[in-house]
C-alpha cells in the first residue's frame, strides 16, 4: 500500500540540552518500507535526532509527522501506540527476566492475544536460539542473542516504523550480518526502518537511502548508492567543515 | 528441648512479620526507588482502623484495616510523590520522612499520643501442644499468613500480566514504559500491595501485643529497612530474607544474651548487620540488573 | 555552592571570599543583640534557637557537601551531651544520679569548655569508627544506616543505666549556657563549617555528589572524603548537643530521638541543604515558626474565652512546610547559595 505521502517528516528539527544543540535543523522524509540510515560520528546527535521521532525527548523547535499525525510531547508509553517502535543502543533487554517474558512485554499494547501467540511462533521460527532459550533469563544470552531478542520484542508490537540505535554496537562481525540480513527479512514483510550506526560500512548494503550526521545536521543525504561513493563522504562524516561539536545525548 | 523449639517458633514468627514489613518497603523501592518511611504510618492507621471497628464482626474490622492502609497508600503517592517522581533519591528520601512525621503527628492531634488497649481476637493467644511442645497459637497464624502472602505475591509477580509489568519496571523503568507499560499504573498497584502487606501485619502486631499507640509502625519499620539494606535493595527475595533474619535476631539475641545485655540486643543486630555490610555492601541478595546507582 | 574566589590578595578580596560567614554571623549576632532587650522568656528561646542552629550547621557539613542525608547527628548530640554531663557535673549531683560510675568519672569535675570540647571530640570519635564502614555504602543505604545509628543510641543510652541514668533524666548539668555562649559557639560552627566547606576535601566530595562513578574513575576517594565531612559534622553535633543539655541543665534521652531528628532535618531541607546560608537561614525561619505556632497553641484571650488549637498543632503544621518545602521548592529558601557580595561583580 503506498501512499503519496511519507510515512515520516521530520521538519526543521531542533533538539537542545540546555544551551547546547545536539539537532540543529533536521529536515528527512521516509518512505513505508524504506531503510533510511543516519550514520555519523559519536556525538553528533544521531540518537538525540531518533528519540525526539520516538518523543522521549521534547523537541525544541519543528514538527515530526508520523502517518498523518504530529507527534510531539506524548507521554513515553504511549510511542507505541503510535505505531513507532524503538530499539535503544544497548539494547536494554530486562536481564532478571526470561526471554519469553521479554518477548510478552513487547507486546504490553497489543489486546489480540491470538495474533501475538502467532507472531511469536513465527519469531521463534525465525530465531532458533530464542526458541531454544525462551525460559532462560534473558541475561544469560550472549550480546548477539539479545540484540535479536530486542529487535524480536520491538517487533511484537507491529510497529510501522522500527528505529534502531547503534544495534551492531559490541556485536561480532558474523553477528552484525545475522542482524542485517534480519533487518532486509523486516523490512520485506512492511516495516520501515530507521537506522543509526556508527559503523557505516555497513549499511550501504541494506539501505535505500542514507544519511551523514555530524554536528547536528545532515552534512550528506540521498540515496544509499551515490553516498558511498560520494567524493566529500569522508570530510562529511568527519565533521571537517563543522566548528564546533554538539554534545551527544 | 522443648524451650529451644519455642525460641525458634517465636524467631521465626517475628522474622515473618519482619519479612512482610520488609516486603512492602521493598515494592515500593523495587518500582521508585523509594524508601517508604510512610510504611510505618500505613501499619500504625490499619491498627487505629482496627481500634475505631473494635465491635464489628473480626472480617469487617480486617477489611477496614486493609482499606485503610491501601487508600492511605494510595493517597501518599499522588499527593507527595508523584510529584517528585524524577527527584533524585534524597529528595525522596526527605519526602518520605516528612509523610511519615506528618502523618503521625496528624494521628496524635485527633487521637491523642497515649496508648490504648484493643483486645484483639484473644483466642489467638492460646496455647496449643504440638508433637509435645506448647506453642501460641498465634506463632501458627503468624507464621502462616507470612508464607501465604509472600507466595501470593510472588504467584502475582510471575503469573500476572501486571506482575511481569512491575519486575520489568523495578529492573529498568525507562525501558519498560518506551514499551507500554503505564508507569503510574504500575506504581499505584506497589503501593496498594504495600498498604495490604502493612494491614495484614498491624493485624498480627495487635494481637500480639493488644496495644495501639501512634508509634507502633515505626518500631517495625526501623528493623525492615535495616533488612531491607542487608538483604539487597532492589531485589525481593533481599528484603524478605534480611527482614526474616533481622527479625529473628532479635529474638535469639533475647533468648541467649545475658540478661543484663538484653536490653541492648537491637544494639547487636545492628552491629551484626554493619559488619555484614562491611563485607559485602552490596547486600545479600543484590538485585540484578539494578541500573541506576541508589 | 560557593566556589572560592581567585586572584585577590587584596584586603577586599579577601572580605569578598569571607563574605558568606561575615554576613552570617553578622546576622544571628544581630538576633541575639535583639533578642537580649527582650523578656527572659524570649531570650531563653532565642538560646535554645542558637544551639539548635549549631546542630543544622553540623548536619548541614555532612549532608550538603556529600549529598547524603543523615539521620544520625541527633545521636552525636547525644554523645556530646552525655559526655560532658559526666565530666562537668558536681560528683556529689553524679554520686545521686548515678551510683555505679567508674570512680575516675565520678569524681571528675572539669571545667565547662574542655567538657564541651571532650563531647564534641567524643562524638567524632564514634563518627570515625561507625563512619569507616558505613562511608562505603550508597547513598540510601548509607541514609538508612544512619538511622540506625540514631536508634542504636537510643537503645544503648536509654539501657547503659550505670552510666546515663537510662530512662531517667540525668540532673544537675552545670547550666552555664546563656545566649552570649550559645552565640559565640554559633559563630564558632559558622566559621569552621565554612572553613571546611573551602578546603579541597570538601569540593572533591561536592563534585562526587553528582555523578560518584565519574568521581571515582577520576581518582577521587569518595569514602576517605566523606568520613572527613561526617567527623566534622558528628563533632559540631555534638557541641550542640553539650550546649543543649547545659542549656536545660538536664539530659534525657527521648528528647535525644526522632522529634529532634526531624527538626533538625526539617530545619535543613527547608532553609536549603546545598549551603551554609540555607542551613542558617532554615535554623532561623523554622525558630520563628516554631514561636508562632507555639503562640497558637497557647492561644488568644477574646474576651473570656482562650482560643487556642488543639495540642499537637504545631507539629501537623511544621510537617505540613516541610512536606510542602520539598514538594514546591526541594532545594530550600537559599537554593544552594550562599549570600553573596552585594557590592558590585567579583
Amino acid at each position: 500500500m503506498t501512499s503519496g505521502a511519507p510515512l515520516l517528516a521530520i521538519s526543521g528539527l531542533v533538539v537542545r540540552y540546555g544551551a547546547v544543540a545536539a539537532v540543529r535543523e533536521v529536515d528527512l522524509q521516509v518512505d513505508e518500507s524504506e531503510i533510511v540510515s543516519i550514520i555519523g560520528p559519536n556525538g553528533a546527535g544521531k540518537t538525540s535526532l531518533i528519540l525526539a521521532v520516538a518523543g522521549i525527548i521534547a523537541p525544541a523547535a519543528g514538527t515530526v509527522i508520523f502517518a498523518g499525525r504530529t507527534l510531539g510531547g506524548i507521554a513515553l508509553e504511549d510511542v507505541v501506540a503510535q505505531g513507532i517502535a524503538l530499539v535503544p543502543e544497548g539494547r536494554h533487554i530486562f536481564a532478571s527476566l526470561t526471554v519469553m517474558e521479554n518477548l510478552l512485554l513487547g507486546a504490553t499494547v497489543r489486546r489480540d492475544s491470538r495474533a501475538v501467540a502467532a507472531d511469536l511462533d513465527r519469531f521463534f521460527a525465525m530465531f532458533p536460539i530464542l526458541a531454544e532459550r525462551r525460559r532462560q533469563p534473558a541475561g544469560q544470552l550472549s550480546g548477539g542473542e539479545q540484540q535479536q531478542l530486542a529487535i524480536a520484542r520491538a517487533l511484537l508490537s507491529r510497529p510501522r516504523l522500527l528505529m534502531l540505535d547503534e544495534p551492531s554496537l559490541g556485536l561480532s562481525p558474523m553477528m552484525v550480518d545475522q542482524i542485517y540480513a534480519l533487518l532486509s527479512t523486516i523490512r520485506t514483510q512492511g516495516v520501515t526502518i530507521l537506522l543509526v550506526e556508527q559503523n557505516a560500512e555497513r549499511v550501504f548494503g541494506i539501505s535505500n537511502r542514507v544519511c551523514v550526521m555530524s554536528g547536528g545536521k545532515f552534512a550528506l543525504a540521498g540515496d544509499a548508492a551515490e553516498i558511498k561513493s560520494h567524493p566529500r563522504f569522508d570530510a562529511a562524516y568527519f565533521g571537517v567543515h563543522v566548528r564546533e561539536a554538539a554534545s551527544g545525548p | 528441648m522443648e524451650r529451644l523449639v519455642q525460641i525458634l517458633a517465636d524467631a521465626v514468627s517475628v522474622g515473618s512479620l519482619y519479612a512482610l514489613t520488609a516486603l512492602g518497603i521493598g515494592l515500593i523501592f523495587g518500582v521508585m526507588r523509594l524508601i517508604n518511611f510512610a510504611h510505618g504510618e500505613l501499619i500504625t492507621f490499619a491498627a487505629y482502623t482496627l481500634l475505631a471497628l473494635f465491635g464489628q464482626p473480626v472480617p469487617i474490622m480486617i477489611f477496614g484495616g486493609i482499606a485503610v492502609a491501601v487508600v492511605l497508600a494510595l493517597v501518599t503517592e499522588r499527593a507527595a510523590f508523584r510529584p517528585l517522581r524524577n527527584a533524585d533519591p534524597t529528595t525522596l528520601l526527605i519526602s518520605s520522612f516528612a509523610v511519615s512525621f506528618f502523618l503521625q503527628k496528624l494521628l496524635i492531634l485527633v487521637v491523642g499520643s497515649r496508648l490504648k488497649g484493643l483486645d484483639f481476637l484473644p483466642e489467638l493467644g492460646r496455647q496449643i501442644e504440638f508433637a509435645g511442645i506448647r506453642l501460641q497459637l498465634l506463632q501458627i497464624v503468624t507464621i502462616i499468613v507470612g508464607i501465604v502472602l509472600l507466595a501470593a505475591l510472588t504467584w502475582f509477580l510471575r503469573a500476572t500480566r501486571l506482575g511481569l509489568h512491575m519486575r520489568a519496571a523495578a529492573e529498568d523503568f525507562r525501558m519498560a514504559r518506551v514499551l507500554g507499560v503505564r508507569a503510574n499504573k504500575v506504581i499505584a498497584v506497589a503501593f496498594a500491595l504495600s498498604g495490604i502487606l502493612a494491614a495484614a501485619v498491624s493485624c498480627l502486631i495487635v494481637v500480639q501485643t493488644g496495644v495501639v499507640q501512634p508509634r507502633m509502625g515505626l518500631q517495625l519499620v526501623i528493623i525492615a529497612f535495616v533488612g531491607t539494606v542487608i538483604g539487597g535493595l532492589g531485589s525481593l527475595s533481599g528484603a524478605a530474607l534480611g527482614g526474616f533474619l533481622v527479625g529473628a535476631a532479635t529474638i535469639l539475641l533475647q533468648a541467649f544474651l545475658p540478661p543484663d545485655l538484653r536490653a541492648f540486643r537491637e544494639a547487636f543486630v545492628f552491629i551484626a548487620v554493619a559488619l555484614v555490610l562491611l563485607f559485602r555492601p552490596q547486600g545479600l541478595i543484590p538485585a540484578r540488573g539494578l541500573k541506576e546507582r541508589i | 555552592m560557593s566556589e572560592p574566589v581567585r586572584g585577590h590578595g587584596s584586603a577586599v578580596g579577601i572580605l569578598k571570599r569571607l563574605w558568606p560567614v561575615l554576613a552570617l554571623a553578622a546576622v544571628i549576632a544581630a538576633i541575639a543583640v535583639a533578642a537580649s532587650f527582650a523578656p527572659a522568656v524570649l531570650q531563653r528561646r532565642t538560646t535554645q534557637g542558637l544551639i539548635n542552629l549549631i546542630a543544622v550547621v553540623g548536619l548541614y557539613v555532612f549532608v550538603g557537601n556529600s549529598g547524603v542525608l543523615s539521620f544520625g547527628n541527633v545521636a552525636f548530640m547525644a554523645i556530646g551531651a552525655y559526655v560532658s554531663a559526666l565530666l562537668t557535673m558536681k560528683p556529689t549531683a553524679k554520686s545521686v544520679f548515678l551510683p555505679d560510675l567508674p570512680a575516675v568519672i565520678a569524681h571528675a569535675e572539669w571545667p565547662t569548655l574542655p567538657g564541651a570540647l571532650a563531647g564534641g571530640i567524643a562524638a567524632a570519635f564514634v563518627a570515625l569508627v561507625i563512619g569507616w564502614p558505613l562511608m562505603r555504602l550508597s547513598g540510601i543505604s548509607a541514609s538508612i544506616a544512619t538511622f540506625a545509628i540514631l536508634v542504636v543510641a537510643n537503645v544503648v543510652f536509654g539501657n547503659w543505666t550505670s552510666v546515663t541514668g537510662g530512662q531517667n533524666s540525668l540532673m544537675g548539668l552545670p547550666a552555664y549556657v546563656d545566649l552570649w555562649t550559645a552565640l559565640a559557639w554559633a559563630v564558632a560552627a559558622i566559621v569552621i563549617a565554612f572553613a571546611y566547606q573551602e578546603t579541597r576535601s570538601a569540593l572533591l566530595l561536592r563534585a562526587s555528589r553528582e555523578d560518584e562513578a565519574a568521581a571515582q574513575a577520576a581518582g577521587v576517594d569518595v569514602v576517605r572524603h566523606r568520613l572527613i565531612a561526617f567527623v566534622i559534622s558528628a563533632f559540631l553535633s555534638g557541641v550542640a548537643g553539650v550546649l543543649l543539655g547545659h542549656f536545660l541543665g538536664i539530659v534525657r534521652v527521648e528528647n535525644f530521638y526522632l522529634d529532634l531528628t526531624f527538626l533538625i532535618v526539617a530545619m535543613l531541607v527547608v532553609g536549603g541543604r546545598g549551603s551554609l546560608t540555607g542551613a542558617v537561614a532554615g535554623a532561623v525561619v523554622i525558630a520563628a515558626l516554631t514561636e508562632v505556632l507555639r503562640q497558637i497553641e497557647v492561644g488568644f484571650q477574646v474576651g473570656k474565652t482562650t482560643i487556642a488549637a488543639p495540642a499537637g498543632t504545631g507539629d501537623v503544621i511544621l510537617a505540613l512546610i516541610m512536606l510542602l518545602i520539598i514538594l514546591l521548592r526541594p532545594d530550600g529558601i537559599a537554593a544552594g547559595r550562599e549570600f553573596t557580595w552585594p557590592f558590585g561583580r567579583t
